[in-house]
C-alpha cells in the first residue's frame, strides 16, 4: 500500500489510544487521589529505498506514533470528609499499603480500621507506617488525631506514624486500584498530611474536553485524508485503465 | 477503542454516587442515621509498553511507557462515622448516645442487631421496643404503676412511684462498640447487623472509656450535610454529562472510521 496510508493509520490508532486516555481520565473524575496521564507523541522515521547509493536522495518517512505517556503527579483539590482516619498527602509521596502481591504505593488515603482494630484502606491492605510496620489503634482509645507529619495519636499518646514515601518517577506504574509499584522507594522525613480530608482526582475537566475535541478534530482531518488518498489511487487506476 | 465502555464505567460510577446521594438525601431526618459516601479506584490497565522496559543496550529504558486504564470501578459504600446533633424531645425512654455505641436489640429470629436509634417505647407487657416493636436485649421491663422513669448517663434505668420518694433500679442499658462500625452491614430500619469486618460487638457500660453516655429525653439527628451533598450532587451531574460527551464523540470517532471505502 501507499506511504501515505501507512502515516495516517500510524495517527489515527495513536489518536484512538490518547483518546481512550482521555476516557480514562474523564471515567476517573471522581477517584480519590488520581493522577490524570497525557499522551505524548514521538516522531518515528522509518528509512525507504534504503540501497540508495547517491548521497541525499535516501528518502526517510516520518510517522507520528503515540510514544509515551505523562502523568501529571500534581496534587488535586482536597475535599473535607471530617473523617478521623481520611488523610490527603500534599505535594510528593504516597502511602505505602501491604498487598497480596506485594508492598504498592497509594495517594488514596481513606483509611479506616479492621476488626483487629489495624489501619487498612478500603481492599483492607495494611496502611504500613514510617518503620515499615501495620499500626494498631487500641479499643479504649478515645478519639483519634493524626498529625501533620501523619502521627497517629489518641488522648495524647502516640499510637504509630503514616508512612510517606518516595519513589523514582521513572519506574512509576499503573496497576489500577489506585496503586501503583515502582521501584527505590524512600522514606519522606518532612511529609504533609491533611487529617479529615481527601485528594481529590487531579483531572481537569475543562482540559479533557478541550482534548477532547482535539482528538475528535484531528482524528476527523486524518479520515479525511484517507479519502483524499483512496480517491487519488482511485483516479490514478482509472487514468491507468484508459 | 475502549473510550466507549470506559466513558460507561465513568458514567456508572457517577450514576451510583447519585444514588448514594439521594439515598442520603432521603434520610436527612433519620433519627442517628450514617450518611454513606461512594469510593472509587481505577480500573486495571493495559500496557502496550511497560516504564522501564530497555530501549537499547546501553541501557536507556523507556521513561513512562504506554499504559491505558480501562475506566474507574466503585470500591466501597461506607458510612461515613459522624456523632448527629442531639435534639431534645422530652419523652422519657428517648435516649441519645454521644459516642461510639450502639444499642442491642432482639430480632425477631432471635437474632441480635445493633442501632443507634434511641426512640424506644413501652409494649403492652412493659416491656421496651424499638418502633417495630423489637426488644432491647437488655430486656428492660416497666411496672405499669411506674409514674416515671429515669435513665442515667451510664444507663441504669430507675422506676419512681406514687407516694415512694426512692426510685427503685429495674435495669441497666448496656452499649455496644465494635472495632471497626464501617464494616456493619445495614439492614434497613436503622439496624445494623456484625459482620466478618465489623468484628464481634464489645458490650460494655455507658460512660466507660470509648464507649459514650446516654442522654434521656433526646434523639440523634440524622449526620447527613445537606449543603455537602448538594455540592456533591452537583459534581456527579456534571461528572455524568461529561462522560456522556465522550460517548458521543467516540460515536462520531467510530462513524468517521466507517465511512472510510
Amino acid at each position: 500500500m501507499d506511504n501515505a496510508i501507512y502515516t495516517m493509520l500510524t495517527r489515527q490508532s495513536g489518536l484512538m489510544r490518547e483518546f481512550s486516555s482521555v476516557a480514562n481520565n474523564v471515567a476517573n473524575m471522581a477517584t480519590t487521589g488520581f493522577k490524570a496521564e497525557n499522551g505524548v507523541f514521538s516522531e518515528y522515521i522509518a528509512q525507504i529505498e534504503a540501497g540508495s547509493t547517491v548521497p541525499g536522495s535516501a528518502t526517510s518517512l516520518s510517522m507520528g506514533r503515540l510514544g509515551a505517556h505523562a502523568t501529571d503527579l500534581s496534587d488535586g483539590g482536597l475535599q473535607m470528609t471530617g473523617g478521623e482516619l481520611d488523610m490527603a498527602l500534599s505535594g510528593e509521596g504516597f502511602f505505602q499499603v501491604r498487598t497480596p502481591n506485594g508492598e504498592r504505593l497509594t495517594r488514596a488515603g481513606h483509611f479506616m480500621l479492621n476488626q483487629d482494630r489495624i489501619l487498612v484502606n478500603p481492599q483492607g491492605h495494611t496502611v504500613l507506617g514510617t518503620g515499615g510496620g501495620e499500626i494498631a489503634i487500641p479499643q479504649e482509645a478515645g478519639s483519634i488525631q493524626v498529625g501533620r507529619d501523619g502521627t497517629i495519636s489518641a488522648d495524647g499518646i502516640e499510637l504509630g506514624r503514616v508512612g510517606v514515601f518516595t519513589a523514582d518517577s521513572i519506574t512509576l506504574r499503573r496497576e489500577g486500584n489506585n496503586l501503583w509499584t515502582a521501584e527505590n522507594i524512600q522514606n519522606v522525613e518532612e511529609p504533609t498530611i491533611a487529617s479529615g480530608f481527601l485528594e481529590q482526582s487531579n483531572v481537569n475537566p475543562v482540559v479533557e474536553m478541550a482534548r477532547m475535541i482535539e482528538v475528535q478534530r484531528h482524528y476527523d482531518a486524518g479520515q479525511a485524508l484517507l479519502d483524499i488518498e483512496d480517491e487519488r489511487i482511485r483516479s490514478v487506476a482509472r487514468t491507468l485503465r484508459q | 477503542m475502549n473510550a466507549l465502555k470506559i466513558a460507561a464505567t465513568g458514567m456508572a460510577a457517577q450514576q451510583m454516587r447519585v444514588d448514594v446521594i439521594s439515598n442520603n438525601i432521603a434520610n436527612m431526618s433519620t433519627t442517628a442515621y450514617q450518611p454513606r459516601v461512594a469510593e472509587f479506584a481505577d480500573l486495571v490497565y493495559q500496557q502496550y509498553q511497560t516504564p522501564g522496559s530497555l530501549t537499547s543496550q546501553t541501557g536507556s529504558v523507556v521513561p513512562a511507557g504506554i499504559q491505558i486504564g480501562m475506566g474507574v470501578r466503585p470500591t466501597t459504600v461506607s458510612m461515613e462515622i459522624v456523632q448527629g446533633a442531639l435534639s431534645e424531645t422530652g419523652g422519657d425512654l428517648d435516649i441519645a448516645v454521644s459516642g461510639r455505641g450502639f444499642f442491642e436489640i432482639i430480632q425477631p429470629d432471635g437474632s441480635s442487631a445493633f442501632t443507634r436509634d434511641g426512640k424506644f417505647y413501652r409494649d403492652a407487657d412493659g416491656l421496651m421496643v424499638n418502633s417495630d416493636g423489637l426488644a432491647l436485649a437488655d430486656q428492660i421491663t416497666i411496672p405499669n404503676d411506674a409514674q416515671r422513669v429515669t435513665i442515667s448517663q451510664d444507663g441504669e434505668v430507675v422506676a419512681y412511684f406514687n407516694n415512694v420518694t426512692n426510685g427503685q433500679t429495674i435495669g441497666n442499658i448496656s452499649l455496644n462498640v465494635f472495632a471497626n462500625t464501617k464494616g456493619l452491614e445495614a439492614l434497613g430500619s436503622n439496624l445494623y447487623r456484625e459482620t466478618e469486618a465489623s468484628g464481634a460487638p464489645i458490650n460494655g457500660t455507658a460512660g466507660t472509656e470509648g464507649i459514650g453516655v446516654m442522654r434521656q429525653g433526646y434523639l440523634e439527628d440524622s449526620g447527613v450535610d445537606v449543603v455537602e451533598e448538594i455540592s456533591e450532587l452537583i459534581e456527579a451531574q456534571r461528572g455524568y454529562e461529561l462522560n456522556s460527551k465522550i460517548i458521543t464523540a467516540a460515536d462520531e470517532m467510530y462513524s468517521a472510521t466507517t465511512r472510510i471505502r
